[in-house]
């Protein structure tokens, strides 16, 4: 593994998405890092070139959202591989994917799709696990996804699964604080106790969004297309409470708004991680 | 008999149960995967329900981010439909977004609810067109003097490499006043019957350009950028036109930095 930089501790950072481009680049707002798609900068495009650009005055983290770790297929390696490019152009300070599967059978479903969570797919996902950071040579950060279904034949938790890939993997851990509060709805969990449930030293970034309850079933929906609502909030001071401070990102990809609301997240996201760094070293 | 382990009888059941849920996101039986999760007081049904909209919302708003004027030409619900079809029969293989829809174009030509249009698969080839030279970097041009290292007698057999967000499109109708008409909220008539164009798109500054060419101009450029190597790409041209200049042809290729790269072909053959 590549010896790499660090961003501050509880450093407010955003998603970059192409109708901010314009503005970021030329006002350059204070901010810890910018968060990508990593999918979406891997053909030789002019949005390529524009994120390199802004590579030069900040911090860049890749957000993979299609390698599929957890398909009972082999992995993507031409899709490994032009990651693998994208990694050595960008020098991303964090490289991070998701626990799901999104691609089986050739097609690719864009989406982050649940599977059982058993000791044979535990095996399978770390196997997977190992062989994405031994191909892209960096250590993968796996994000908890937000889930809408339970298989019955799961025989553990969610958080306890996650905890294990990252025991026998290496790898660290993107909460996403807004996915644990939407699937504790869905599911009628307690959200405080996933968070318990997670090691503390291997949480190397935490993610905040919006989202929506669902007009005709009982069922929240992360769309990120909204300000992070506030028993989220709630939820991310008790995960700095745990965790301290770790690198914050506002995801916002739907109905985009203005980017200073963005930032504004961005800065809330930063004071609170201030105050707990201040509770911690007081 | 071989019995097989736990292991692959395990993996196959993932397997068989993402094939399952694959086929309920993409509009198909969803009774197997069904079966297979926790109602958790809601309707089972329901729950895979929320990943099939979610796969047919984003898949289709990127469909119809690439081909606008198709969802204009249609009106929205039947381009819904259309891409609901599409989606179904064509779901993504590449996981870059950026890159579904290549064959939007010809699904639309044999489908047979937008016959009707026959003008239509034509405007979608041109909106892909004008998607890849928006999103596609150019790079550096060579000089026109690159070619003064080629001994004269070789200079039939040069295959040229072109800017990567170049394409050439042909068609029986007026696609690219098709196109412009409907840039505007109100779309004024175009005459179907002004016949068709042969046009070059590329990237342009910061933006998309397109123009239409002469026939021997088309063939030419059409040949060179298929790979084919200068003296085939003549004979083309001169088909169309006897009188076509090659020479001036070559200068206006580099002239407009068109040229990227080229090659002596080893395999001589016109």
């Amino acid at each position: 593994m590549t010896a790499h930089r660090s961003i501050p501790g509880g450093s407010g950072g955003v998603g970059l998405r192409p109708p901010h481009f314009a503005e970021i680049a030329a006002t350059r707002p204070k901010l810890g890092f910018l968060e990508v798609h990593a999918e979406n900068y891997m053909a030789e495009t002019v949005a390529l070139d524009r994120l390199l650009e802004l590579r030069r005055d900040y911090e860049v983290s890749l957000h993979g959202v299609a390698l599929s770790l957890g398909s009972a297929e082999q992995l993507d390696r031409s899709h490994l591989g032009r990651f693998k490019t994208l990694i050595g152009r960008v020098e991303p300070v964090l490289v991070s994917e998701h626990l799901a599967w999104s691609a089986i059978g050739g097609a690719y479903l864009n989406d982050l799709l649940p599977f059982p969570y058993t000791e044979e797919s535990l095996g399978l996902f770390c196997r997977h696990v190992e062989e994405a950071q031994e191909a892209l040579g960096r250590r993968l950060l796996i994000e908890n996804p937000s889930s809408y279904l339970r298989y019955h034949h799961s025989s553990m938790p969610e958080a306890e699964f996650l905890t294990e890939v990252a025991r026998r993997t290496g790898c660290g851990i993107l909460c996403d604080v807004n996915n644990i509060y939407v699937s504790a709805r869905n599911f009628g969990f307690d959200p405080i106790a996933y968070l318990d449930a997670l090691p503390i030293r291997v949480i190397g970034e935490i993610h905040l969004a919006g989202h929506h309850a669902a007009e005709d079933v009982d069922i929240l929906i992360d769309d990120h297309g909204s300000r992070v609502a506030k028993p989220v909030w709630d939820l991310h001071a008790a995960a700095l409470r745990r965790f301290g401070p770790v690198p914050t990102l506002i995801e916002w990809d739907t109905n985009l708004p203005a980017l200073e609301i963005l930032l504004d997240e961005a800065r809330h996201a930063q004071e609170l991680a201030d105050v707990h760094r201040y509770v911690d070293t007081a | 008999m071989r019995k097989s382990s736990p292991m692959s009888t395990d993996m196959s059941t993932l397997l068989e149960l993402q094939m399952q849920l694959r086929r309920a996101v993409l509009g198909g039986d969803a009774a197997a995967i069904v079966a297979a999760i926790h109602g958790d007081g809601l309707d089972p049904a329901a729950r895979v329900g929320i990943y099939r909209n979610h796969a047919f919302a984003t898949l289709g708003a990127s469909l119809q981010g690439t081909f606008p004027v198709i969802c204009r030409l249609v009106e929205k619900r039947f381009f819904a439909y259309v891409a609901h079809e599409y989606l179904r029969e064509h779901p993504p293989h590449s996981r870059c977004l950026v890159e579904y829809g290549a064959d939007f174009a010809n699904f639309l030509a044999d489908f047979e609810p937008s016959k009707a249009l026959p003008y239509l698969a034509d405007v979608a080839r041109f909106e892909w067109a004008l998607n890849i030279a928006a999103s596609m970097r150019d790079t550096a041009p060579l000089p026109p003097r690159a070619l003064a290292e080629v001994p004269a007698n070789e200079a039939a057999y040069v295959a040229f490499r072109l800017q990567p967000s170049l394409s050439y499109l042909t068609s029986p109708w007026p696609i690219d006043a098709i196109w412009q008409a409907n840039q505007e909220n109100e779309v004024s008539p175009v005459d179907l019957a002004s016949g068709g164009a042969r046009l070059e798109i590329r990237r342009a500054d910061d933006g998309v350009a397109w123009r239409r060419l002469d026939a021997a101009s088309f063939a030419f450029r059409t040949a060179l950028a298929d790979g084919l190597v200068l003296a085939a790409a003549m004979a083309g041209a001169t088909l169309q036109d006897p009188a076509f200049d090659v020479t001036a042809a070559v200068q206006h290729l580099f002239a407009e930095e068109l040229v990227v790269a080229f090659c002596l072909s080893s395999e001589r053959l016109i």
